[in-house]
């Protein structure tokens, strides 16, 4: 057996650089969130205050409502992420003409940073003078307009989500694909399993890993997204778009209000990790058990 | 793999490609338009052309050192990232290590955090940590090469590792019973199989480097700053310069897709190695 | 525009460094000469006034004097960010940083920024004899302390303005339809109750004709603050409700109970007046900021408004972004009653004066070769260019500068009304915090605009949660 002081060291430069730039930060912002600290408070010096902070979120009303906004949020964009991108990773595992072509087309809105697209959205979307409401009002008669419609703008925020990150999504997922070995799907075809049955008993399992990686970057992305919502609504209109990310930014920006700001870090972090450790072992757990069976 | 209708997936994929390329099609349109024809009644179709914001955008050396600046950064941190990952990855795949598993969780926490409130703590590491004499890591290259290790490692540890717990562990086995050192195992045996994952995780990272812009506003400011901070120079109160930043936003483009097409090719690659696993 | 003319002035700028300066020459120079090989940083937002120091001043004034000048522009969040960062950590990055009025007070009171008239005072050797903090115009009171001493060196200023369509009210069709349909002359408003009648003839006047006209501008935005500043510093103040109705000698109190204005009867007239105004103009207020606004204005859509003087210019003279030029009549903003009687007796005011100075921060490290920067843009003689260049005054030599004066005319008398009605206009309020204010009570004017909540509850709302907020920052014991 190989000694695991090979694989400590393979694994040393990757934990020094996130102990030094992941765990310090945040042993600062959890010191930070112990305290009051406003730099243009009437005492602009950091107070201890031990848990206030984190009472006060408790019956913060904006923070509760942007924790429902921002999961509703990241339910609808992920989801059909996920799903749409592993469709769409299939439909490149097919050989057709122009692969290439369109593979490179698909993944155009990775390249195209968060605040540029946040700003053609909002052009495209302006009431009235926007290409996209002035042709619906044209074809349609249908009159969007994302100052004053709630339910349009939250759907226009996932949408955006969706053209931005599902080329990630179809790419990850892709490599995960190529790299299944063969043998197990001409297996279930000689067995004379249908598509459906080959999805669910073969690629699913095999791509899990995967899948689980995927939905886990896209949800913690969606969960602290900025820029593009912010150029899009401003987090408006009235607090609809304002996911936790923007809702951070506008306490620790703005406000300065640093402890708090921090506090609020601290538990979204924290609600974060819950979120994805339970994914982890629910579906951890599953493949676990499917093994013994 | 089954014989498709090669028609039909041409198809979908024009269709799909018009709703992805639309945005885009407009971004372009934005930037060949005046100011004073954004506000108008919009046509789909463009009916002149104005050059204008190009010539701006492409006269302006600053702009280009950003543009310099954003290459060095993304491609330095997604090399270094993919590297440190598939160490990393390989380690946590083959050895035995104890506590590996919440190491690997560990890791993806990372890049849960929001950004705004860590700013501060990374400021005041940049510029009262790490100083040597007059030099600091506040505003360098290298400081944001290392920086965007917090997003970028765990997601390319994350991707990369089903990649590399799919490959067979007898492959490996069976080379170091011939006497392979880890090191050759690593080149020659792991590294073909994992090139898919490589590049994903390549093309991925360098994506999020090239497009981050809070950490990179706030951490550089003269020598160091980046494409996509430049742009938001041109988000003001006294307004929007939309054709400018459309403009360069097209620009930044370029760079992106050669070398998205250069790390796209080992992709496919990948396709030829699940018959050759036989 | 602005790099284009930045570039062309850059090379102007050269010029008149070499032809009129000779005489002064020897001060740049000498003055320098100690700092040479100095690197000064600045940070500031790339507004055109901005661009023009950093395309034009730094390079003259490292011409000058061998210190060079590099001005990071930025956006204005990322602006304010950094410069905080820097002077909380006293890390020192910055010599210059941009201060906008509404900040100002804030600095002042955590002791950020440096006493500039002490320090010329203290060190006779590093005053330039072309600078003059006396020429500054009234807008430079605003960076003074209590004893007068000046902390910033003021480098833009604007008004925000009625502007009306110069096109619109000449038409003789248009004038004799509102005259059988108002009784009155179509003439820009005076109070209110004219703006409301002319708003809404011309919003049916654009109906009724299939035009994209509406009668006014409204910088709504439901997500944005913009909405918030029109209402508190443009609206607000022409009902006589003054400082965003916190009363600071008051133990800050924002609700009439406690003796603030913010949910007075007042303010609640005001609020009603204006989304009335939201209601009739062209359907992307909602979403307007002042981006929009601005836009909305050039592109012809609105007959009048209310838009930052920033933006009056560009609206009035540069065809490539308007298609209003020429047609575009500056007024002061419509009142009550009684409102005009306050401005001038120094008791309110009509409407908000905005702008901006280049502050050096106490933590800097090159306080002295700052000092010779700032005197540089505050110099008379470089303000002409500059005006013209990103229209902005500042200096009162920069009236009678003829270039200025051929402007004023382009912009149907903006200028004149800056110099002669400046005074009536006030900068935010002198408040230690500003943000923080805004932002807790910001959420629940959206809820107003979208009509979850009903104007007077929501004020009534707004005044609690700004007294809260207070509470919580420590001002209001």
């Amino acid at each position: 057996m190989r000694s695991n002081r090979v694989g400590w060291l393979l694994l040393a430069p990757t934990i020094a650089i996130l102990g030094i730039f992941g765990i310090v930060p945040f042993l600062y912002v959890l010191y930070v969130a112990l305290h009051q600290w406003n730099p243009f408070g009437a005492n602009p010096y950091m107070v201890y205050n031990g848990a206030n902070n984190f009472r006060r979120l408790v019956f913060d009303n904006e923070f509760l409502t942007s924790i429902a906004f921002t999961l509703k949020f990241a339910f609808f964009a992920v989801l059909s992420e996920v799903i749409l991108g592993y469709f769409l990773a299939q439909l490149f595992m097919r050989e057709f003409p122009g692969r290439g072509l369109f593979r490179t087309i698909h993944t155009l809105p990775l390249i195209v940073a968060p605040i540029v697209v946040g700003s053609v959205w909002r052009l495209m979307m302006t009431p009235s003078i926007g290409i996209i409401p002035y042709l619906l009002k044209s074809w349609f008669g249908y009159d969007l307009n994302i100052g004053r419609d709630a339910t349009m703008a939250f759907a226009l925020t996932v949408i955006m989500d969706i053209w931005h990150w599902t080329p990630l999504v179809t790419l990850t997922l892709l490599a995960a694909l190529v790299s299944l070995p063969k043998e197990p799907f001409e297996q279930a075809q000689i067995d004379g399993a249908n598509r459906w049955q080959i999805f669910w008993h073969v690629t699913l399992p095999m791509i899990r890993p995967a899948i689980l990686a995927t939905v886990f970057i896209r949800l913690m992305d969606a969960l602290r997204t900025v820029d593009e919502v912010w150029m899009l609504t401003g987090g408006g209109p009235g607090a609809a778009t304002r996911y936790l990310g923007l809702h951070i930014w506008k306490i620790v920006f703005p406000k300065t209000d640093y402890g708090y700001g921090s506090a609020t870090s601290v538990i979204v972090l924290y609600l974060t990790l819950v979120m994805c450790w339970l994914l982890y072992v629910a579906l951890v757990a599953r493949r676990g058990q499917k093994r013994a069976s | 793999m089954r014989a498709n209708r090669p028609i039909l997936s041409i198809l979908l994929w024009t269709l799909l490609s018009l709703v992805t390329l639309f945005p885009i099609y407009w971004l372009f349109v934005i930037s060949v338009k005046p100011a004073v024809e954004l506000f108008t009644t919009p046509s789909v179709l463009l009916e002149t052309v104005y050059w204008k914001n190009y010539v701006k955008v492409l006269g302006d050396d600053t702009l280009r050192r950003y543009m310099f600046n954003s290459i060095i950064i993304s491609t330095g941190n997604a090399v270094l990232v993919t590297v440190l990952a598939f160490m990393a990855c390989y380690a946590l795949s083959r050895f035995d290590l104890p506590g590996k598993e919440n190491i690997f969780f560990w890791t993806i926490t990372n890049r849960m955090a929001p950004a705004a409130v860590f700013l501060l703590p990374f400021f005041l590491l940049f510029t009262q940590v790490f100083v040597i004499g007059e030099w600091k890591l506040y505003d360098t290259r290298t400081g944001m090469i290392l920086l965007y290790c917090t997003f970028n490692l765990p997601f390319a540890i994350w991707t990369l590792r089903p990649t590399i717990d799919a490959i067979p562990k007898e492959l490996d086995e069976a080379a170091t019973v011939d006497g392979a050192t880890t090191w050759q195992v690593i080149r020659e045996v792991i590294f073909p199989l994992a090139r898919p994952g490589l590049a994903v995780t390549l093309i991925l990272t360098w994506v999020f480097a090239w497009n981050e812009f809070l950490l990179a506003a706030t951490l550089t400011s003269f020598n160091a700053r980046t494409i996509t901070t430049g742009l938001s120079e041109y988000v003001t109160t006294t307004g929007t310069e939309w054709g400018t930043m459309a403009s360069i936003a097209i620009i930044t483009l370029i760079p992106a897709l050669l070398i998205f097409s250069v790390v796209q090719r080992h992709i496919v690659a990948g396709l030829t190695f699940g018959a050759v696993k036989e | 525009m602005k790099h284009e003319l930045g570039m062309s002035l850059a090379a102007l700028a050269v010029g008149l460094m070499t032809s009129v300066m000779p005489a002064k020459a020897d001060f740049w120079s000498d003055a320098g000469a100690k700092y040479k090989g100095v690197t000064l940083h600045g940070v500031t937002e790339s507004t055109p006034p901005s661009n023009y120091i950093k395309d034009v001043l730094a390079p003259a004034f490292e011409k000058a004097t061998g210190i060079k000048v590099e001005i990071e522009t930025t956006s204005w969040d990322q602006m304010y960010d950094k410069a905080i960062k820097d002077m909380e950590a006293k890390t020192g990055i910055y010599d210059m940083v941009y201060i906008e009025q509404d900040i100002i007070y804030a600095y002042l009171a955590r002791d950020f920024l440096v006493d500039i008239t002490k320090s010329l005072k203290d060190d006779p050797s590093l005053k330039a004899p072309d600078y003059d903090e006396t020429h500054f115009t009234t807008f430079a009171n605003y960076f003074k302390n209590a004893d007068g001493d000046l902390f910033g060196i003021p480098m833009e200023a604007f008004i925000k303005l009625y502007l009306y369509r110069t096109d619109l009210f000449n038409d003789p069709a248009i004038k004799e339809a509102f005259k059988k349909e108002t009784g009155k002359d179509l003439v820009p408003a005076k109070t209110h109750e004219e703006y409301t009648q002319i708003a809404e003839f011309f919003t049916k006047w654009g109906k009724d004709h299939s035009l994209e006209l509406w009668g006014t501008t409204a910088q709504a935005s439901t997500g944005h603050p913009a909405s918030w500043y029109e209402f508190f510093e443009s609206v607000a103040p022409t009902f006589g409700v003054y400082n965003w109705g916190i009363d600071a000698s008051k133990n800050y109190s924002a609700s009439v109970a406690n003796g603030g204005t913010m949910n007075s009867d007042k303010a609640k007239a005001a609020l009603k007046y204006w989304l009335h105004l939201r209601d009739i103009a062209p359907p992307e207020s909602p979403a307007s900021t002042w981006t929009e606004v601005a836009t909305t204005f050039a592109a012809g859509r609105a007959a009048q408004g209310l838009v930052y003087g920033e933006n009056a210019a560009w609206i009035a003279a540069d065809a490539e972004k308007s298609k209003v030029v020429g047609n575009v009549g500056v007024a002061l903003p419509p009142l009550e009653p009684g409102v005009m009687e306050d401005a001038e007796a120094g008791k309110g005011y009509i409407g908000y004066y905005d702008g901006g100075a280049f502050g050096l921060p106490i933590t800097s490290k090159n306080k002295e070769a700052s000092l010779l920067f700032l005197q540089y843009i505050g110099q008379d003689s470089v303000q002409g260019d500059w005006a013209v260049a990103a229209p902005r005054i500042t200096n009162t030599a920069t009236y009678d500068d003829p270039k200025v004066i051929e402007m004023d005319k382009k912009l149907n008398g903006y200028y004149t009304m800056l110099k002669n009605d400046g005074k009536l206009f006030a900068g935010a309020p002198p408040y230690p915090f500003h943000a923080q204010v805004r932002e807790a009570t910001a959420p629940i004017f959206y809820k107003i605009l979208l009509g979850e909540v009903s104007p007077d509850d929501g004020l009534d709302q707004m005044a609690a949660a700004a007294e809260a907020e207070l509470t919580n920052l420590g001002y209001r014991k």
